[in-house]
């Protein structure tokens, strides 16, 4: 069949068209755009049915596992598709990576190198204990982060768009700067030791049981990514619904109640309003 | 079909609208005449009362935003009430050095026009059920002047109230401190003159978008 694709001004995308097999799939088409555009790859295009003008319906995005004939509603033998360009995307794994890294490499930097000096304190600072668990606990929480981003989530064909990656990181790195730099201040007030180990045993095993849960999610899909969306059952998916979500909180918490900064807590407050 | 209920919403909002309106012309009215009399550097003592007054009686714009009294987002409101806000208390209020500056005259007045022109129009709308084209039109074009003139007066004023922030210490939170939490008055001041960099010409903007939607709705009735 005969494919045409227009951008959404209804310009001819592609000179000609696209002949395709009758039985080819979306995934099928998205190839072929590609084979003959080069820049755009599958995860770059958007592709929707076009919109009679003046309607406000929203378009229909054609779903890449779907046969092309699926789309055609009476003439089987051509079908015209909108194209939009999504610009250049990552996938979630490259984000994600790049997001975590940031607070991994920063907050050691606080805690080891005398920076205190460029705010105006003097070199010489006692470390409390708290400090140094902090230290562990924040880097062991985005080491586990990546590892779990590399090892354990299963992605499905979602991509983001490459500007997300500059604004989430900016957002990661500067937040974790901005509580390294109390924590690990010279001025640093701990808490009490029993408020301490409360706080940081609490937040263990809420990490461990995060991981669990991870490992649950993982294993609603298959290997490639397939598998949608699905409901988790089983441990504490039987009583809140993104136990995930839940037990990252309550680490923070943790984390919150051991070290005690005002930082700390907005980050959490912003992490519960997301 | 007049509920009670919209009755009493238009009556409130019409009392509000008036209300502020008589304080916002009051300052116009006291800095022009101070302006006459005397100088520039008694304009904000001759305003101080109604501009108090009327400006913090603008946190309730917010609060009828949220809970669906009028239409206003509160996401457009918020950042134009907040820096309101921060200039009339948290620098001409909290730092007396700076109430001499001329900028304090073209701020006063290029924030009283605006504001006298918004609330009686809004006041109009609620008490009588409309407002003539013509002052919706005074509406949606005295901010391609009156913008300009008031974020230059604002941008100003914090930037040559610094060296006043910066050694009075004032409203700053030092460390050691139970909460290991720290507030520098003159950085936040700094961070706030950035932010009028992109926010002063996305504002702009937003109120280009809104005049073209304005008046060409009007056009059409």
């Amino acid at each position: 069949m005969k494919v045409t694709l227009v951008s959404r001004s209804g310009r001819e995308f592609i000179k000609g068209g696209l002949e395709l097999n009758d039985s080819a799939t979306v995934a099928d088409l998205q190839e072929a755009i590609h084979k003959r555009t080069k820049k755009f790859y599958p995860s770059r295009q958007r592709l929707t049915l076009p919109v009679p003008s003046g309607s406000r319906e929203r378009p229909v995005v054609l779903s890449y596992k779907k046969n092309l004939r699926d789309y055609c509603d009476g003439n089987e033998n051509s079908l015209t598709i909108v194209f939009k360009d999504l610009g250049p995307q990552v996938s979630y794994r490259t984000l994600f990576f790049f997001e975590y890294l940031g607070p991994l490499i920063l907050y050691p930097v606080f805690y080891y190198f005398p920076v205190y000096k460029f705010f105006g304190y003097e070199e010489k600072r006692v470390i409390h204990p708290v400090q140094t668990y902090a230290l562990y606990y924040w880097c062991f929480h985005y080491f586990k982060r990546i590892m779990e981003t590399f090892f354990v989530h299963r992605f499905s064909h979602a991509t983001s768009p490459l500007l997300n990656v500059f604004r989430n990181c900016a957002y990661y790195w500067t937040f974790g700067s901005y509580i390294a730099y109390y924590v690990n201040h010279p001025l640093y007030t701990p808490v009490g030791d029993l408020q301490m180990k409360i706080g940081f045993g609490f937040g263990v095993v809420c990490q461990l049981a995060n991981f669990y849960c991870h490992i649950i999610l993982k294993n609603l899909r298959g290997p490639d990514g397939s598998g949608g969306y699905q409901i988790p059952r089983g441990f504490l998916f039987n009583i809140v619904t993104c136990a995930n979500y839940t037990t990252e909180i309550y680490q923070w918490l943790g984390f919150n109640i051991a070290t005690q900064t005002v930082a700390g807590y907005v980050f959490l407050w912003l992490l519960l309003l997301s | 079909m007049a509920s009670a209920l919209t009755v009493l919403r238009r009556l409130y909002l019409s009392i509000y609208n008036w209300t502020v309106f008589i304080g916002w012309f009051q300052v116009l009215f006291l800095a022009l005449k101070t302006l006459k009399e005397s100088g520039h550097e008694n304009v904000y003592n001759a305003v101080e009362k109604p501009l108090l007054l009327a400006q913090s009686a603008a946190v309730l714009e917010i609060l009828h935003g949220l809970i669906g009294l009028v239409r206003s987002p509160v996401s457009s409101t918020l950042p134009q009430i907040g820096s309101r806000l921060y200039l009339t208390w948290g620098i001409l209020w909290s730092f007396p050095e700076i109430r001499t500056h001329v900028l304090v005259t073209s701020l006063v007045i290029s924030w009283a026009i605006t504001e006298i022109i918004r609330y009686s129009f809004f006041g109009m709308k609620e008490a009588f059920g409309f407002a003539p084209s013509w002052h919706l039109w005074l509406r949606y074009s005295t901010f391609l002047v009156l913008y300009p003139t008031g974020i230059t007066s604002e941008v100003g004023l914090i930037y040559f109230s610094l060296p006043y922030i910066k050694a009075s210490e004032k409203y700053c939170i030092r460390m050691p401190n139970k909460w290991n939490f720290s507030f520098d008055n003159f950085y936040a001041a700094i961070l706030t003159l950035g932010i009028y960099v992109p926010g002063s010409p996305h504002m702009y903007r937003y109120m280009l978008g809104q005049r073209k939607r304005a008046l060409s709705k009007s056009k059409k009735e």
